[in-house]
C-alpha cells in the first residue's frame, strides 16, 4: 500500500516508522527538513515541502497514494492538505483535528464533501481511553467486541493472582473459557505457547467471553474499584476532553501550574474544580485531598513528572493512577513501576491508522496498538487464506496468535481444531512488524 | 534491558555473505554457458569448479549460521559492505587460477579485484590467448561492481529490504547524499538496475550493429556502461579502428558518468531535469574544456588525432579506461591533464571512479565563500548546489573527504616509487587504483602492462581500488579503533 504522510511530527514520525516497518511505501512530507533527516535512516522517502502546496503533493506522487494522512499540529491545515490530496487522486485521506465539533455525525458530510475521509483526534481518543480505565479499574487495557461479547483484557498479575505460577496447559486443562494471548514479561512481549509460565509481575493479555469476565476478576486475584474522585495534573487538551467525557460521573479536580491557564479552564469547566498550583509540590496535594481521590491523573507535558506524580500518589494510597508517557521507550518502564495505566497518543493514533489500514471499507473494525504490539479485529473474508484449515493447521507464524471469534453475535475462544468462517469477526494479536501477515491472511 | 553482547554481530553478516556469495555462483553460470557455447573444456571445467566452490561456501555460511540476534545495524552494514567485495574478489579469482589464465594468486588477485571495482587494469599480458569464458567473466565483473554488489542484492533478495538495507545502500552508493527513487529500498534498487540494464541492452544492440561480433559486443557494453574498461582485444577500442565503434562508445561512456538516478527521472518523463542539474552541467562543461585544451595543445604539437582526444578525456573522467592511442606520446602536459580528470571523475551516484564532480563543486563553491569571508568577515554565506542549501556539515565532509583522497593519492605514489616504480608512473598508478579508472601511464601505459609491477604493489593497489570503490569511509572506518570497541 502507498502511504502519504504529511508532518512529521511525533505521530507522524511515529506512524511513518511503525509503517515502513509493516512493509507499506511510505513518503514523508514536511516543511522543516531538520525533522526528515531524522526519518531518512528508515526505510522510506521523505520529500521537504509544505504539505499544503499542490506541487509538493504532486512531486510526493499522491495521486497513485492509497492512504494520506495529515497529521501536522495544524487542524485547518490538515484538513485543507486532505482536500488538496483527494482532489489530487489519494484513494483515502485522514486528518488530524483538534476540535470535538468535527466528530460529531451532523458534520460528517461537510468533511466527506471536501474529501476528508476519516479524522483522527489523539486527545478525544485519549479521553475515552481513560475513562474505560476508570470505569474497569483492574485491567491495564480493555479491548472489547461486539458489545462486550469478545473482552481482550491486559492485567498486571501479582503474586496472589490464581494464574501466576502455572504452565499455560495446566491452564487451559482448568478452563476452556480463557485464552491468554500474550505475556509481557520485563520488557518483551511474547506469544506464549503450552509450556511457557506466568510469573508474578507479568502482564497477561487475555481473551475470554462476556459471562466469564467475572471469574477472571477473581483468576487474577483483582478487585474491582469503584471510582468517584478524580484528581488531575495539568489542565491539558485532554484533562479538558475527560473532564467533558466525565460530566457528573465523577468529582474532578485539576490542578495546574499556569494561572491564564486555570482561569480559561475555570471558564470551560464549571463543574469542575480549578486549583492553581503545582502538584509536584507534596503540600499542595495534601491541601487538596489527595488521600480521598480514588484516581489520580498525570497529564502534563513531560512524561518523567507524569510518571513521578503517579508514584507519588500510589504513596498516599490513590488507588488507580493513569500517566500520559508520550516517549515510546519509557512505556516498558512505566509499566514495570506500579503505574496503573499509560496514556500514549501516539499509540492511539496509529490504532486508528491500522484500523483504516486493516479494513478501509467499513469503520467498525477496531485496532488497539500497544507499545510493541497490536491487538485488531477482522472480519474474515469469502475464501480468505484464513478460512480454508483449521487453526492449528494454518501453519500461522510465531508472531501471531487468534484470540478469538464472535460468530452470530455470540463469543467464542479459538482452539487448535476450530475452522473460522467467512463472516466471523476475528481477534488477532499480533507483535510489531506482523500486521501486515495478518491483512494478507484475511483478505 | 537487553544482554550485552558483542559490538558486532558477526554471525548475521556471515550469514548475509552467504546469500551473496550464492548470487555470485549464479553468475558464473554465465561464463560457464559460453564456454560451453565455445567449445573450451577447460574453462568450462574452471567455471564449474569455480562456482561449485562459491556456492558450497555461500551454502555453508547461509544454512551453517543461524545468528540469533537477526538486526543489522549501522557497523554490520558498513562491515558487510566492505568485506562483500573482498569476498567477491577472492572467490571472483578462482576461475583465472583453475583456467591458467593467471598462474600467481597476487595476479589473480588484483585481476578480480580490479574487476569488481570496475577499474579495468589488467594484468594478463594477452587477453587475445584468454578463452571466451575468461573474458566473459571479466566482463561480467565490471558489470556487477559498476552498479554494485549490494545493490544487486537490494533489488533481487526481499530479506534486505527493511532499516538494515538502508545502511547497505548508504555505504555502497557512491556521492555524497543519496537520492532514493522510490519509498522502498528495493524498489530504488530495482529502478536503478532498471535503467542500467536497458543502457547495457541499447549498448550492445548498436555495437553488434556495427563492426564488432556479438561477443565482443557484450563484453563490451558491459564493462562501457559499467565504466570498468576491460577489453577482449590487446589494443582495446583501438582494434576496430573504427569510428563508429569510438563515437558509440564515447557516448556510452558519457551516459555512465552520469548520475543513474537522473537518467531514471529524465526516462521517466522529465527529461529536463537532466540540463537543469548543475552537476551534469559542470561535467559537460568539464569534458568539454579538457577536450579543447588538449585538442589545441596536440595542434600546436602536430599529433593531434581527430577523435582519440575526445575518446580518451572521456575515459578519462568517467573511470572507463578504455585506450584508443597510446597517448604516453602526446607528452607530460597531457598525461597531467589526463590526471586532473582521473581525480574529478563524474557525478555522484554514477557508475564512475575518482572524487566526483559534487565534491569538487562543493570545494569551489565554498573556497570562493572563504575569500569573500576575508573581505566581509559578518557575512552568511551558504554554499548552493542545484539551487539547494547545503548544510554545513555535509560541506565539511566533503572536503575531509577531498583532504583524505588527495593524502592517500600521494601515499600510494611514494609506495609505488619505493617499490621500484617511476615517478609520474607511480603517481598515475596510485591515483589509476584509487578512483577506478584502468589507464596506464609509462611501464604501465598502453605499450606497457600492469603484469610487470612487482607482488607488493598489486596488492597496494588492489587495496586501493577497494578504497576508492567504496569512496573511502566505508572501508577506512572499519580500520579504526571506535568501529570495533563502544
Amino acid at each position: 500500500m502507498k502511504i502519504v504522510i504529511a508532518g512529521a511530527g511525533e505521530v507522524g514520525s511515529h506512524l511513518a516508522k511503525l509503517l515502513s516497518k509493516e512493509n507499506q511505501d511510505i513518503i514523508v512530507i514536511d516543511n522543516d527538513e531538520s525533522k526528515l533527516m531524522n526519518l531518512d535512516m528508515y526505510n522510506l522517502l521523505t520529500h521537504v515541502g509544505s504539505p499544503t502546496s499542490f506541487k509538493t503533493l504532486r512531486d510526493a506522487d499522491v495521486a497513485e497514494a492509497d492512504l494520506y494522512i495529515a497529521v501536522t499540529p495544524f487542524e485547518t491545515r490538515n484538513v485543507t492538505s486532505c482536500a488538496m490530496a483527494k482532489s489530487l487522486g489519494a484513494k483515502k485521506t485522514v486528518a488530524r483535528i483538534d476540535n470535538y465539533e468535527f466528530l460529531r455525525s451532523e458534520n460528517r458530510t461537510f468533511f466527506e464533501t471536501h474529501g476528508v475521509d476519516f479524522l483522527i483526534y489523539p486527545e478525544f481518543l485519549a479521553a475515552e481511553e481513560m475513562m474505560t480505565a476508570l470505569e474497569k479499574t483492574w485491567v491495564r487495557n480493555w479491548f472489547e467486541l461486539c458489545d462486550g461479547q469478545l473482552i481482550v483484557v491486559g492485567v498486571k498479575l501479582r503474586e496472589s493472582a490464581k494464574l501466576v505460577g502455572k504452565k499455560l496447559k495446566e491452564l487451559y486443562s482448568l478452563s476452556s473459557s480463557l485464552h491468554i494471548s500474550a505475556i509481557k514479561h520485563k520488557y518483551e512481549t511474547v506469544i506464549p505457547g503450552g509450556n511457557d509460565e506466568i510469573c508474578a509481575g507479568d502482564i497477561a493479555y487475555i481473551a475470554t467471553t462476556k459471562d466469564y469476565v467475572d471469574r477472571l476478576l477473581e483468576l487474577c486475584g483483582k478487585e474491582q474499584l469503584n471510582v468517584k474522585r478524580v484528581m488531575i495534573m495539568g489542565g491539558s487538551r485532554i484533562a479538558i476532553q475527560l473532564a467533558r467525557l466525565a460530566g457528573d460521573r465523577y468529582k474532578i479536580k485539576i490542578i495546574e501550574s499556569d494561572l491564564e491557564k486555570c482561569h480559561k479552564l475555570a471558564e470551560k469547566l464549571p463543574d469542575c474544580n480549578i486549583v492553581h498550583g503545582d502538584a509536584r509540590d507534596i503540600d499542595i496535594l495534601h491541601d487538596e485531598g489527595i488521600e480521598e481521590h480514588d484516581a489520580f491523573i498525570a497529564l502534563t507535558d513531560s512524561s518523567e513528572t507524569n510518571i513521578l506524580a503517579c508514584l507519588t500518589a500510589k504513596e498516599y494510597g490513590v488507588k488507580k493512577t493513569i500517566a500520559e508517557v508520550e516517549n515510546i521507550q519509557f512505556i516498558a518502564e512505566a509499566e514495570n513501576l506500579n503505574i496503573g495505566k499509560v496514556i500514549n497518543k501516539k499509540l492511539l493514533a496509529s490504532s486508528h491508522i491500522f484500523q483504516i489500514l486493516l479494513d478501509s471499507d467499513s469503520s467498525n473494525a477496531k485496532c488497539l496498538a500497544l507499545a510493541d504490539a497490536e491487538v485488531a479485529e477482522l472480519v474474515a473474508k469469502e475464501d480468505s487464506r484464513i478460512t480454508r484449515a483449521d487453526v492449528k493447521d494454518l501453519h500461522l507464524s510465531h508472531d501471531m496468535t487468534i484470540a478469538g471469534l464472535v460468530r452470530d453475535g455470540v463469543g467464542h475462544l479459538v482452539q487448535g481444531n476450530t475452522r473460522i468462517q467467512a463472516g466471523d469477526h476475528v481477534v488477532v494479536f499480533c507483535l510489531s512488524g506482523a500486521i501486515h501477515k495478518v491483512e494478507k491472511l484475511f483478505n | 534491558m537487553k544482554q550485552k553482547k558483542s559490538i558486532i554481530n558477526i554471525p548475521v553478516v556471515l550469514r548475509m555473505m552467504g546469500w551473496l556469495l550464492m548470487i555470485e555462483a549464479a553468475f558464473m553460470a554465465v561464463p560457464l554457458l559460453t564456454g560451453i557455447v565455445y567449445g573450451e573444456e577447460s574453462s568450462v571445467k574452471a567455471f564449474a569448479c569455480s562456482a561449485l566452490i562459491t556456492c558450497g561456501a555461500g551454502a555453508l555460511m547461509t544454512f551453517g549460521i543461524r545468528p540469533r540476534d537477526t538486526d543489522m545495524h549501522r557497523r554490520e552494514g558498513l562491515l558487510l559492505t566492505a568485506s562483500v567485495w573482498v569476498f567477491f574478489s577472492l572467490f571472483g579469482m578462482l576461475p583465472f587460477l583453475f583456467d591458467n589464465a593467471l598462474s600467481s594468486i597476487t595476479d589473480a588477485f588484483f585481476e578480480a579485484m580490479s574487476g569488481f571495482t570496475t577499474t579495468g587494469a589488467s594484468v594478463i599480458t594477452d587477453v587475445e590467448s584468454a578463452s571466451h569464458s575468461v573474458l566473459m567473466w571479466r566482463a561480467i565483473m565490471n558489470w556487477i561492481g559498476g552498479m554494485g554488489i549490494i545493490l544487486f542484492t537490494l533489488a533481487v533478495i526481499p530479506m534486505l529490504n527493511h532499516q538494515g538495507g538502508i545502511q547497505l545502500f548508504n555505504a555502497e552508493v557512491t556521492g555524497i547524499t543519496h537520492d532514493k527513487l522510490r519509498p522502498r529500498i528495493s524498489q530504488t534498487a530495482k529502478s536503478l538496475w532498471l535503467v542500467y540494464v536497458l543502457l547495457t541492452v541499447l549498448l550492445t544492440v548498436l555495437l553488434w550493429v556495427g563492426p564488432m561480433n556479438a561477443f565482443d559486443a557484450v563484453c563490451h557494453s558491459f564493462t562501457t556502461v559499467s565504466t570498468g574498461g576491460y577489453s577482449t582485444k590487446n589494443a582495446s577500442i583501438a582494434w576496430w579502428n573504427s569510428d563508429y565503434v569510438e563515437i558509440v562508445i564515447t557516448v556510452f561512456m558519457f551516459l555512465g558518468g552520469i548520475n543513474v538516478a537522473l537518467i531514471y527521472t529524465a526516462l521517466s518523463g522529465k527529461v529536463s531535469a537532466l540540463y537543469k542539474n548543475g552537476t551534469v552541467r559542470w561535467y559537460v562543461g568539464i569534458v568539454l574544456l579538457f577536450v579543447a585544451v588538449c585538442a589545441a595543445y596536440q595542434l600546436y604539437n602536430g599529433t593531434f588525432e581527430k577523435l582519440s582526444d575526445i575518446f580518451t578525456c572521456i575515459a578519462a573522467i568517467t573511470s572507463t579506461g578504455f585506450s584508443v592511442a597510446n597517448y604516453d606520446n602526446w607528452g607530460p602536459f597531457v598525461i597531467l591533464l589526463l590526471m586532473v580528470l582521473m581525480f574529478c571523475g563524474s557525478c555522484a551516484g554514477s557508475t564512475a571512479g575518482g572524487a566526483k564532480i559534487d565534491r569538487i563543486i562543493f570545494l569551489i563553491k565554498n573556497t570562493n565563500n572563504e575569500f569573500y569571508r576575508v573581505l566581509h568577515p559578518n557575512s552568511i554565506t551558504t554554499v548552493r548546489v542545484n539551487s539547494k542549501v547545503v548544510p554545513n556539515a555535509i560541506v565539511m565532509k566533503v572536503i575531509a573527504f577531498l583532504c583524505i583522497y588527495l593524502m592517500l593519492f600521494v601515499t600510494g605514489g611514494i609506495v609505488l616509487t619505493a617499490l621500484g616504480l617511476p615517478s609520474i608512473d607511480a603517481m598515475f598508478a596510485s591515483l589509476t587504483a584509487l578512483s577506478n579508472i584502468g589507464l596506464g601511464s609509462g611501464i604501465t601505459g598502453p605499450e606497457g602492462s600492469f603484469a610487470v609491477l612487482p607482488d607488493a604493489a598489486k596488492w597496494v593497489m588492489s587495496w586501493y581500488m577497494l578504497v576508492g570503490r567504496l569512496e573511502l569511509f566505508t572501508v577506512l572506518i572499519i580500520l579504526t579503533k571506535g568501529f570495533w570497541v563502544k
